[in-house]
């Protein structure tokens, strides 16, 4: 029995250890201007469109911590793709693992996948990225390619109070052996000198205002857009959303 | 006493611990699926397929057909991929210029042949999928061809006995998922190749000889067509304006995947193998007979600013031929008609 007991203790030690390693939380949180983000409620854009959303997925890859001294920290790229969803909170939490303690400045991430991934073979294309599980819906079959941003929904015309549907697809990661659009787009944000150590695992929250999604460089009126996917306009979209992500509040989990 | 019982219980225990252990590394060894040998024909370029990371088995290649055979592929079950690419029409869809799909919707496009998709550098007339895994992804979601989500058809799969056998035998899994599913289509179409008609046998010198006609045809072929029916796979893989129409609204080919205008009506260039079979010809499925194909490029080409320029060379645009020359060079193109390979068994549905 004593045996056991020892067997025990050695196995709490060993599990509380690599419990204790450095880890990092990405807390992405949508929002609508000031508000949060939530599915059918109407919210008003810049230009006086009424609407409300069904659909919001984006893809977060290649994630990069970036320390004071400048070097990098760069998340093994096997595991560095997560697919956010709207629908899905526990999507919105990125934790990275066994990031090297130091202190952080900066992070940068790829908003959608890149290249070299939208052309791997199927084995390569596991978890977010299975396009026969996770990745329902974030890719396109007929010009193989992954969706990086999709957000749907549909406008109240008060006139006649007919609800119209919107769908913006937005993807392309330069073309395979044709050069076309590429809308990969990397996001280099600063976050307050953030202390990583084994007793500090900091929270890093990412607002992603869905607002100026349309009010942005390119306004998009969803009258004149309804449906944006694979052609030029989606150029002036992703220019737009990568204005929106913005870093909020940086927190600390303590043990 | 009772101490005893429980030694005697944990002996029993570690016993069947032991046994089962012994069973399962038993059953892991068991996983040995047989090989089953892709010859490359020595007159043909390298594939572009990497076996190495999906290398054909005889399980796995079984399975493959018998999901390219299986209505379960699509939403409500009518549609297989043996449907619209029938082995007697070289794996096109025979007298059907366009393919019909779930509830008789029709498609945009001519249905391609898929044998020798393992030299492929894209996929389907526009070219907008480049690699063989993802090709069945594109008809399965096609909402005028099979309507299905690839998810759905996993969650189908899983719930078959049958399949999860087979899946198991050939991938050693117990959980299906896309991974599976598209490398086992990938070894069935990937062992599909045709390479063995006469004018194979005639270039690899294996004591066949041409006629005088398909002799004709062979370098009146080499003279005005092989520029773009290139190498012993008859296609150089690129897109080309072949000058079918001049209205690309409906249809603007290649530059739907570009987007460049430079690209618009420009399709891929077929291969011409088992030409013989796989009418209607063109992506719209315009042409019925070879005869038809031929005079379109004699005095049928409609200009427009994407022409090739290579039907741009002469005073009217196209590649004059006589109607002599126009029947050598189809007599040279049945010499491309590999019969045994359309009467291959192993690549018909098996009952």
């Amino acid at each position: 029995m004593k045996k056991n007991h020892l067997l025990f203790l050695i196995l709490s030690i060993f599990i509380s250890i690599s419990h204790k390693a450095q880890t990092v939380q990405l807390q992405f949180n949508n929002f609508f201007g000031k508000e949060d983000f939530v599915f059918k409620k109407e919210y008003t854009t810049a230009f006086g469109e009424k609407l409300s959303f069904v659909t919001l997925n984006y893809f977060i890859s290649n994630i990069k911590l970036i320390k004071k001294n400048g070097s990098e920290y760069i998340s093994p790229q096997d595991s560095s793709y997560f697919l956010v969803k709207q629908a899905d909170p526990s999507s919105k939490k990125i934790v990275l693992k066994n990031i090297p303690k130091g202190k952080y400045k900066s992070i940068s991430f790829t908003i959608g996948v890149d290249s070299v991934r939208n052309t791997m073979p199927v084995e390569k294309r596991t978890g977010c990225l299975d396009v026969g599980a996770a990745a329902r819906g974030m890719y396109w079959v007929w010009n193989s390619g992954y969706i990086f941003f999709k957000l749907e929904g549909k406008t109240v015309n008060e006139v006649d109070s007919l609800r119209k549907n919107f769908q913006y697809h937005i993807g392309g990661y330069g073309g395979y052996d044709t050069k076309t659009i590429n809308n990969i787009k990397t996001k280099t944000l600063d976050i307050p000198v953030t202390k990583i150590t084994k007793k500090k695992n900091p929270v890093i929250n990412i607002n992603v205002d869905i607002a100026k999604f349309f009010d942005n460089i390119t306004p998009v009126k969803i009258a004149e857009h309804r449906s944006v996917m694979w052609g030029d306009f989606s150029v002036k979209i992703a220019d737009n959303y990568v204005n929106i992500f913005n870093i909020g509040e940086v927190v600390y989990q303590h043990e | 006493m009772n101490r005893l019982l429980q030694k005697n219980k944990m002996i029993l225990m570690i016993a069947v611990m032991l046994i089962a252990a012994i069973i399962s590394s038993f059953s892991v060894n068991r996983f040995a699926p047989k090989p089953m040998q892709i010859l490359i024909p020595s007159n043909f370029p390298k594939p572009t397929y990497n076996l190495q990371s999906n290398p054909v088995t005889e399980e796995g290649f079984a399975l493959g057909r018998k999901l390219f055979y299986d209505g379960i592929l699509s939403r409500d079950g009518t549609i297989s991929c043996g449907s619209c690419h029938q082995q007697a029409s070289a794996f096109i869809h025979g007298g059907h210029d366009l393919s019909h799909g779930v509830d008789d919707q029709l498609g945009r496009r001519n249905a391609l042949p898929i044998f020798n998709a393992l030299f492929k550098k894209t996929f389907f007339w526009d070219g907008g999928v480049p690699s063989l895994d993802f090709v069945p992804v594109n008809p399965i979601e096609n909402p005028v061809e099979m309507d299905e989500k690839l998810d759905h058809v996993i969650k189908k799969l899983n719930a078959s006995a049958a399949y999860k056998i087979l899946f198991k035998k050939a991938f050693d899994v117990d959980e299906i998922t896309s991974k599976e599913l598209l490398h086992a289509l990938a070894q069935f179409m990937g062992a599909m190749i045709s390479s063995n008609s006469k004018y194979d046998k005639y270039v690899r010198k294996e004591g066949i000889e041409l006629n005088t006609d398909e002799l004709a045809g062979l370098n009146l072929f080499k003279q005005k067509c092989s520029e773009c029916h290139a190498t012993d796979l008859f296609t150089d893989g690129s897109y080309r304006n072949n000058g079918i129409t001049n209205d690309f609204n409906s249809d603007k080919g290649r530059e739907e995947i570009t987007l460049n205008p430079s690209d618009r009506g420009k399709f891929k260039v077929p291969s011409l193998r088992n030409v013989e079979y796989t009418s209607p010809y063109m992506h719209d499925g315009g042409f019925e007979t070879l005869e038809e194909v031929l005079e379109h490029y004699n005095s049928g080409i409609k200009e427009s600013i994407t022409l090739d320029p290579l039907l741009k060379q002469n005073k009217s645009p196209g590649i004059p031929l006589t109607k002599n020359e126009q029947q050598q060079i189809i007599a040279f193109l049945k010499t491309l008609t590999d019969t045994a390979f359309l009467h291959d068994q192993r690549f018909s549905e098996q009952h």
